[in-house]
């Protein structure tokens, strides 16, 4: 395709989101530069970086770095893992069975973030399921500590990111061609080594592809944060997103809520260099 | 895979995929009992499997009041519905194009919604379902055709700035919405067009695009060059090839994205919260009822706010569940 035609087909979303994405990251900077309130909304004072310096020295911002990067390693491995093994499992079902299994997997990415988090929180309300187990089992009542805590926000962030793994991975094994697999078990291979020597990597752009989304979609954990911790500080909790959120309402001040936000799409960037790289060589090996 | 033939291990699989059935809806079926339960029984300590339903939360939740003449316009719509499904069944067997049929449900569903409120005293939810309707349906037609000539465009050229742009775009993908809200209020402010639908819906394009002509562009590389090449041969412009060949071949594909872009949408709260006042979605209107600290209606009437927000999209996106995975299955494979 010429340059000329590419630039054509491209154009209206490259102006989409130069227009909308670009410009306003831009404005996110030069606001960043700035002491701005919800109340000063329209003289917002220059102070130069003092802004970024002071989310840089937050120990409560680095907390939540780590606490962030934490949930990263635990949560994206497990996710992957157990969508994984589901999507064999459901490899394995043929027949209108499928249909309905695929749906009940992927009613937990359905079902709207938010709302779905307020259920889920409320199974741990007095009244709800999991809290009625706890007090027959341990005769407490249950209250979340942060070790409680920390572990319900795991145990929600790999539920409600596990479908999409599922479906990926499902997808991709039944484009596996069957000769592959029929080969291999001529050649005496059992159930393991299919899997571990045929099956993974065919699927490698897709684990790749899973991969990134999960880190892209951990960095940005808000929700269950938010609804679960009903962000009382007390439990220490605090995602990036929920520190920016904090520092920009509830402080008020959103010079440092948009210099927050600039820090962490820098930190995004360079957390999915190594990711990017692969598929950047993937790609040009494809060509 | 081959699969396990022997019946213990069949009977196995079906075993613990029933746990994950459980494991992957057992908050939504919490919801959906608790929802059926008056306040009373709700707050039980032991939560209670067996009680006296009432569908009073729903009504609560969606209308004003009830209709006198209730049972008669729940079974005329109940009867229009039928009747659309059965067409929507046998539209390829009616000797009338499908696509006409398909338009026409759609033409009969929209009067259908615009005119409920002159027969039922609607509560304010149900316009925030209409501005759900409205907005989701142009963010995802103006996101797939932008997207699906942007798609185009990156599948098959194949220079270096084709790569520069979908690298760009999976690093925009992953920016947190707190660096767009205040540029989009203060902008939409100066512009007045803050609370308009224009506004939703393009913001909505615009967040979406990367994720789009990320998903497109895989569909697109699957289909043959050959194909557009030899309409080419036969004189067809680029943009009619495109047009004429290369969409219908992909088709497929574009439907699983339109689905995948429609979930998104549906799912925006912040933004949409942040920009609009009146004009919200369903989305953001319920979660404030859902998450506010005190609902007269307690937790039943919670849950009835929470399903009723959650389904319209779990029903669309059950409806199509074949081609959401066909879709998958057929393009993002090769990522």
């Amino acid at each position: 395709m010429k340059f000329k035609s590419f630039m054509a087909f491209t154009g209206p979303s490259n102006i989409v989101m130069s227009v909308l994405l670009i410009f306003p990251l831009l404005y996110a900077f030069w606001l960043g530069l700035h002491f701005i309130t919800f109340r000063t909304l329209n003289d917002p004072v220059y102070v130069g970086l003092s802004n970024y310096r002071d989310v840089l020295n937050d120990p409560a911002f680095w907390a939540a770095m780590r606490w962030t990067l934490v949930v990263i390693v635990v949560a994206v491995p497990a996710h992957m893992i157990l969508g994984f093994l589901i999507a064999l499992l459901l490899d394995q079902i043929k027949g209108r069975m499928r249909a309905f299994y695929l749906a009940a997997a992927l009613i937990p990415m359905i079902v709207v973030p938010l709302i779905g988090t307020i259920i889920f929180a409320q199974l741990f309300d007095p009244p709800g399921l999991f809290a009625w187990a706890y007090r027959s089992v341990t005769g407490d009542i249950f209250v979340f500590n942060e070790t409680s805590m920390k572990q319900a926000i795991l145990a929600h962030t790999i539920w409600i990111s596990s479908p999409w793994a599922i479906i990926l991975f499902f997808a991709g094994m039944q484009t596996i061609p069957r000769e592959l697999v029929d080969a291999s078990s001529i050649d005496g291979a059992n159930r393991w080594q299919q899997i571990r020597h045929v099956m993974i990597p065919h699927l490698r752009p897709l684990i790749l592809l899973t991969a990134m989304i999960g880190v892209m979609d951990m960095f940005r954990l808000f929700d269950n944060v938010f609804v679960l911790t009903r962000m009382n500080p007390v439990f220490k909790a605090d995602t990036v997103l929920a520190y920016n959120y904090r520092a920009a309402l509830d402080n008020d001040r959103l010079g440092l809520g948009n210099a927050t936000a600039v820090i962490l799409v820098v930190a995004i960037i360079v957390a999915l260099v190594p990711l990017l790289y692969v598929t950047y060589r993937d790609q040009i090996r494809e060509r | 895979m081959r699969p396990f033939t022997h019946p213990a291990a069949r009977l196995c699989l079906h075993v613990i995929l029933w746990f994950i059935v459980l494991y992957s809806t057992l908050p939504f079926l919490w919801a959906t009992l608790n929802s059926l339960k008056t306040k009373r029984d709700a707050n039980a300590r032991v939560p209670k499997l067996i009680f006296d339903p009432t569908l009073d939360n729903f009504s609560e939740v969606l209308l004003r009041a009830t209709p006198d003449n209730g049972a008669v316009i729940a079974t005329v719509l109940a009867g229009i519905l039928g009747v659309l499904v059965v067409v929507g069944v046998l539209a390829k067997r009616i000797p009338f194009s499908t696509t006409g049929i398909y338009w026409m449900i759609a033409a009969v569903v929209a009067v259908v919604l615009w005119q409920i409120p002159n027969f039922m005293r609607m509560a304010d939810i149900y316009d925030d379902f209409l501005n759900t309707v409205i907005v989701c349906t142009g963010a995802v037609l103006l996101s797939i055709t932008i997207g699906s000539f942007a798609a185009y465009g990156l599948a098959r050229y194949t220079g270096i700035s084709g790569t520069v742009i979908l690298l760009a775009a999976i690093a925009f993908r992953s920016m947190p919405r707190m660096g767009y809200i205040l540029p989009y209020y203060q902008t939409s402010q100066d512009l007045g067009i803050y609370d308009s639908y224009l506004l939703l819906i393009v913001v909505l394009v615009a967040i979406n695009q990367p994720f789009t002509i990320w998903m497109l562009r895989a569909f697109f590389v699957n289909v043959p060059r050959e194909l557009e090449e030899a309409a080419m041969v036969d004189g067809a412009s680029r943009f009619g090839a495109f047009r004429k060949v290369v969409i219908p071949v992909a088709w497929p594909g574009i439907v699983a994205t339109s689905l995948f872009t429609l979930l998104v949408v549906y799912h925006e709260f912040i933004l949409v919260r942040i920009l609009s006042q009146k004009n919200q979605t369903l989305t953001v209107s319920m979660s404030q009822y859902v998450g506010g600290i005190s609902v007269p209606g307690g937790i039943p009437q919670q849950s009835a706010a929470s399903l009723l927000a959650v389904i319209p999209l779990i029903l669309v996106v059950l409806i199509f569940q074949k081609h959401f995975v066909r879709g998958i299955a057929e393009g993002a494979v090769k990522g």
